[in-house]
């Protein structure tokens, strides 16, 4: 059996293991949880490790298990990793592990909620490996269904119901619009078949008619775009993930949301490549949405669940600009940013959680000057702050840098505009909320205020902190892996246009400079041709040196580059 | 080249004595503060050791690990070795050490004492790798480090408001510069497709208008950057308020390391700035030279004054980088971090005594209780002030003569009468705090610092007293004029007069004009006798100009309004909207479908046989 079906079947078999365990075993509940998603993250940590030297099947799946299931329809049981879910598996389990150790929170129908967290983490996991379209939106539903009851039961605050009817709305709606937009698509294929390679495969040779493409595209970019709350489909997500119990956001802002990104990555962009075309230039312009307008609403918001919920909105428009950008670059920074964003958004609200926990309230009127009572906590959230305005170290940044880069080749005025909005408007809203929340001075009513005292609680924060240290600091680990899948999809979703030649959108692929300087091409100097070589070979050139290199002299690099670009 | 593995060590050592004291000695106060100290002295030997094995050009300039490849996108993380970025490692390594040294001394009552040393120990890092990044990429990212590091330092003191608001704003000011830094490296990868360093020297010097069109505009988005760290007008408003932090920060952030990286950074590039760019930059230098010695003068905040001091000689760096004098520059970006190290340091002495009494005119006549403090102060003010054969007076005037010898005598004249003012508010501030009649009770009874802080001072005096003439400009010279003779340490004593004796004259005339202004105006004056002579102008500078308020009605009152208006749409269009229509569909198809529900057996059995009727005809129809 493949590692990923123990990667996400651990959960599932906790979960209805603890069906079974009466409901005063406290203890035995938790630890069957904790114990669960720790030895699903522990795997998932193997599967990472173990990615390289893994064999590929013929598609360039790994870990790859199929079980024929309902053969009319073509659907099967297949999982498999490649780079565009291998780093979304393992962000995850380790989510899912750090939200179930954050689940000590929760002090009623304990039982309950275990079950619910085990299902939704397995599901999301599953749907993550799955590479059958059935299974893949199954397991997602499955993931997704507790989540309302779980706002809806052990929910916090005023607007608690309303939020869950709101959330239940609008992500039903979405599922809803996605899944007639996966059923047209099997249906026009005429590939009979759910599983993804085939159907990847069979539509690379026998592309649906662009009338098709064009019809289908939007349904899935909305259905995926309202899962993962593209501006205007965006308002569940705050006031949702502010009414949640922590461990439910967690996983939720974390790692179900990526669900429907993963779907426009894995499935729309490759499948309905000139129906996504079109939609691009658009969805760059949404993704402003999420970026400025929701990051001036972050602004404006007087409750830290409220303001975390609205900065993980915002973040979602860097994911967004990078697919929007078609280029390898741009998506493999939103593959990147897709990653770092789930332990960040995770992290986030734990912290969130672990304040709300003490004090009761979440208003940030009421804290202030919890850095000195809370010094683990304070500095970890600090750090939070810090990884959300996209600070280097942390992965974020790596994401964001390079979508910026990617998308600048093919829109550098969105790009400028989303720049002010990840270095302005998300460094105002972040040190703000730090120095009302845990700058100045101390309020009387805190001082009795409890740190994370001993290791095990602190264990989920460093887990997550750290996760983003080791992304930020050591990008390869996930752009290695990624890169060469993403340059499938981008070549599939650019496919005709490259085939057809065109050198403009052949660079803007490779993340090349843009058209508007174009114009110095035609300049060659008469008496040395080679100085004028086009200045479109000039970006193209990947630097060819990896690992450790000295250079010796300046000349020598000079003349190795000129080698290069004459060729 | 020798010991290729040193740099990295210096480079990575403040880092781990960071972490290493996170992790593990937080509660070991004398363990973090060795960690920290060890780490940047240590580092200040090896550069030593790199120097003497290498020389100050080293056979192979660069030393490169792959970090990020995507595509077209090359990020190395890798370091750059030259005379630019050696001399500044010394400086770092070096004034830093010092100062690490001292903070030993003067925050070790404080009960964070092991936080501050990790701080420092980051801080020191972040500067380390801005000075050795050979890339665009990596250079930001060190760039960002020290933004956070600053804003951590600042913050030090954070349960005191006004250090948490000092450190937010000095936070956001630099994040509006990085905006054009990192959007003209943006432009610049997107023109030319490298980040490299060298690689992008190569190319332009293999074709000069690469560039094109766009040359400008990019060259000045990455004065940005600069305009954000060195805090140059108009975003020269962060510096002043970062004094909020404890006095050891603030002589790190203004003499050896922050506000230093915005000219090295503009050194580093110096071959991407074309002829419009450089004139922009030699007047916005000019004017924020201008700009914060009219501020000085009506301070009474020993360390403000201070501050706006390092804004106007930052203004003389940039200046002379527009002026296309990078050699001068750095000359005085290394004599500057020298006097104003010891400054800072001389002040922090004194507030040390004086309890946290930072007001001039309360100080007075210390120079028999804190001797050290008072004769090294002395020496920092003549050195800032320009007067010969002091370090301060080399540098000065190696700008004055650049803007001369480039013609620019607009640039010149204003130079030299901000020349005269440094030394005006310089000795006002003197003649106020430490002569004339103690002002208050707790000037009486003052103490000198202890040894572990008097030391660093006697260090710093020596280099304040001799930077100008142990061959600092020459070893730049070798980076951005090679070919030309070095000097002997003689024609290094004269080399003012040698080189354009007028524009000495000018300068000291100035420089004289101010001293006896201020010997005048403040030798025994109990209170400032110049808002009566200035009126209005006084007033004006006293509250800088009123910059603040000015980015508090527009900038700030701006970005609130438009969040505002968002937050109302957001609240009840966008959200009501959505939810309205979404809602109200499912209650209108809800209802619909109702009608269809009777009950009634023969509408159910008419829409049954419909329906069938209608899967026939699509079935067998087609």
């Amino acid at each position: 059996m493949s590692i990923l079906t123990y990667i996400f079947g651990w959960p599932i078999v906790a979960a209805l293991a603890l069906v079974l365990v009466p409901r005063n075993y406290r203890v035995i509940i938790r630890a069957i949880a904790v114990l669960a998603t720790l030895i699903s993250a522990a795997l998932a940590v193997k599967m990472f490790c173990a990615y390289g030297s893994a064999p590929m099947d013929a598609d360039g799946y790994r870990f790859v298990q199929q079980i024929p299931w309902v053969e009319s329809l073509g659907i099967s049981y297949h999982v498999g990793v490649d780079g565009l879910n291998v780093g979304l598996i393992l962000m995850g389990a380790i989510v899912a592990f750090a939200a179930a150790c954050c689940s000590w929170e929760i002090k009623e129908r304990e039982k309950e909620f275990y079950i619910l967290l085990l299902v939704m983490s397995g599901g999301i996991l599953g749907a993550f490996a799955s590479l059958d379209l059935f299974f893949f939106y199954f397991l997602h539903e499955l993931a997704l269904v507790p989540t309302f009851i779980m706002i809806g039961v052990w929910g916090r605050g005023e607007r608690k119901n309303y939020a869950t009817f709101q959330i239940t709305l609008y992500l039903s709606l979405g599922a809803l619009i996605a899944l007639i937009g996966l059923l047209a698509l099997y249906v026009q294929s005429g590939a009979n078949t759910f599983d993804i390679p085939r159907l990847t495969e069979y539509i690379r040779r026998h592309p649906l008619s662009v009338h098709a493409q064009n019809l289908i595209f939007p349904l899935l970019l909305f259905g995926f775009g309202i899962l993962v709350s593209l501006w205007p489909f965006h308002s569940w997500a705050p006031l949702g993930y502010g009414s949640a119990p922590s461990p439910t956001s967690m996983l939720h802002a974390g790692v179900l949301k990526k669900f429907g990104l993963y779907g426009l990555i894995r499935i729309a962009l490759p499948l309905l490549p000139q129906g996504a075309q079109g939609w691009m230039q658009i969805l760059a312009w949404l993704c402003l949405g999420n970026i400025l307008y929701i990051g001036w609403v972050a602004m404006r918001q007087k409750d830290l669940n409220l303001l975390i919920g609205n900065s993980s909105v915002a973040h979602m428009g860097f994911i967004f600009l990078g697919i929007a950008s078609l280029n390898l670059i741009g998506v493999t920074g939103a593959e990147f940013i897709m990653v770092a964003h789930g332990f960040l958004a995770a992290l986030s609200f734990a912290l969130s959680g672990y304040i709300y926990q003490k004090t009761g309230t979440l208003q940030i009127s009421e804290l202030g000057g919890l850095c000195r009572q809370l010094r683990f906590i304070g500095t970890v959230l600090l750090m939070a702050a810090m990884a959300g305005c996209g600070l280097p170290g942390f992965a974020n940044f790596v994401g964001e840098v390079t979508v910026f880069f990617g998308a600048w080749t093919v829109f550098p005025l969105v790009t400028g505009l989303a720049l002010w909005g990840a270095l302005i408007i998300g460094a105002v809203y972040m040190t703000r909320a730090i120095r009302n929340v845990l700058h100045g001075p101390l309020p009387d009513k805190w001082a009795g205020l409890a740190d994370a005292s001993n290791l095990w609680r602190k264990l989920p924060y460093a887990l997550l902190l750290a996760s983003l240290f080791v992304f930020g600091c050591f990008p390869r680990l996930l752009t290695d892996k990624i890169t060469p899948d993403a340059e499938k999809i981008v070549a599939m979703a650019r496919g005709e246009t490259v085939a057809m030649g065109s050198t403009r959108l052949r660079r803007v692929q490779l993340g090349v400079p843009p058209n508007w300087i174009d114009t110095r091409e035609t300049k060659v100097d008469p008496i040395n041709p080679a100085a004028s070589r086009p200045l479109t070979v000039s970006g193209a050139t990947p630097e060819t040196t990896r690992g450790t290199r000295v250079l010796h002299d300046n000349s020598a690099v000079a003349l190795a580059n000129n080698t290069i670009l004459n060729q | 080249m020798k010991l290729e593995l040193l740099p990295w060590l210096i480079l990575f050592l403040p880092l781990l004595a960071a972490g290493g004291i996170t992790l593990f000695t937080l509660r070991y106060r004398t363990v973090s503060a060795l960690l920290s100290i060890g780490a940047i002295v240590t580092g200040f030997v090896l550069s030593l050791v790199f120097i003497n094995a290498n020389g100050w050009q080293p056979s192979s300039a660069e030393s490169i690990a792959n970090w990020l490849t995507i595509g077209g996108l090359h990020v190395d993380f890798g370091l750059k070795l030259d005379a630019l970025s050696l001399m500044m490692l010394l400086i770092v390594t070096g004034v830093g050490g010092a100062i690490h040294i001292y903070s030993f001394g003067y925050m070790h009552a404080d009960r964070s004492f092991s936080r501050f040393f990790a701080f420092m120990s980051l801080f020191t890092f972040s500067m380390l790798g801005i000075v050795l990044a050979n890339n665009f990429i990596e250079l930001f990212i060190f760039w960002e480090l020290v933004g956070v590091s600053s804003y951590l330092l600042i913050g030090f003191w954070f349960e005191k408001p006004s250090a948490g608001d000092a450190a937010k704003k000095a936070f956001i000011v630099n994040r509006l510069g990085d905006f054009g830094f990192l959007l003209g490296i943006l432009m610049v990868w997107g023109l030319l497709g490298s980040l490299n360093f060298t690689v992008l020297q190569n190319k332009l010097t293999a074709d000069p208008a690469v560039l094109g069109g766009m040359a400008t505009v990019a060259a000045l988005l990455l004065f940005c950057g600069a305009v954000g760290k060195s805090a140059q007008f108009p975003l020269h408003v962060w510096l002043p308020d970062a004094m909020e932090g404890p006095t050891p920060v603030s002589a790190l952030i203004h003499a050896a390391t922050m506000v230093a990286a915005g000219v090295y950074m503009l050194c580093r590039i110096l071959f991407l700035l074309n002829a419009d760019a450089l004139h922009v930059i030699a007047w916005i230098g000019g004017f924020t030279a201008l700009l914060a010695a009219l501020i000085a003068v009506q301070q009474n905040d020993i360390k403000r004054i201070l501050a706006y001091s390092t804004l106007s000689q930052l203004g003389y760096m940039v200046m002379s980088v527009g002026l296309a004098g990078p050699t001068p520059a750095m000359f005085h970006l290394t004599t500057h971090a020298f006097f104003k190290a010891l400054l800072f340091l001389g002040a922090g002495s004194v507030i040390h005594a004086m309890h946290d009494e930072q007001d001039i005119w309360k100080m007075g006549r210390l120079q028999k209780k804190m001797p050290v403090t008072f004769w090294t102060f002395l020496i920092g003010t003549l050195a800032l002030s320009g007067v010969p054969p002091f370090s301060g007076f080399y540098s000065k005037d190696s700008i004055l003569g650049q803007a001369l010898s480039q013609g620019n005598y607009a640039l010149f004249i204003l130079g030299a009468a901000v020349a005269g003012l440094t030394a005006f508010y310089m000795f006002r501030l003197f003649y106020v705090a430490f002569l004339g009649k103690p002002k208050t009770q707790a000037a009486e009874h003052v103490h000198e610092s202890p040894a572990v802080m008097a030391w660093p001072l006697r260090v710093l005096a020596v280099f304040a007293v001799i930077g100008g003439v142990i061959g600092v400009s020459q070893t730049y010279a070798s980076q951005f004029s090679p070919g030309e003779a070095r000097e002997s340490f003689g024609q290094s004593l004269v080399e003012p007069l040698t080189h354009s004796p007028a524009g000495v004259l000018v300068g000291l005339a100035f420089i004289a004009a101010g001293f006896f202004a201020a010997r005048a105006l403040y030798r025994d004056a109990a209170s400032d006798p110049l808002p009566e002579k200035l009126g209005g102008l006084a007033t004006a500078m006293k509250h800088k100009f009123y910059f603040d308020e000015l980015y508090e009605a527009t900038f700030i009152r701006a970005h609130d309004f438009i969040a505002a208006v968002m937050d109302w749409i957001d609240r009840w269009l966008v959200e009501g909207l959505c939810i309205g229509l979404v809602r109200g569909g499912t209650d209108l198809s809800g209802r619909a479908l109702r009608l269809v529900q009777t009950g009634n057996l023969q509408t159910y059995a008419f829409l049954f046989v419909l329906g069938v009727a209608v899967v026939m005809y699509f079935v067998l129809g087609k």
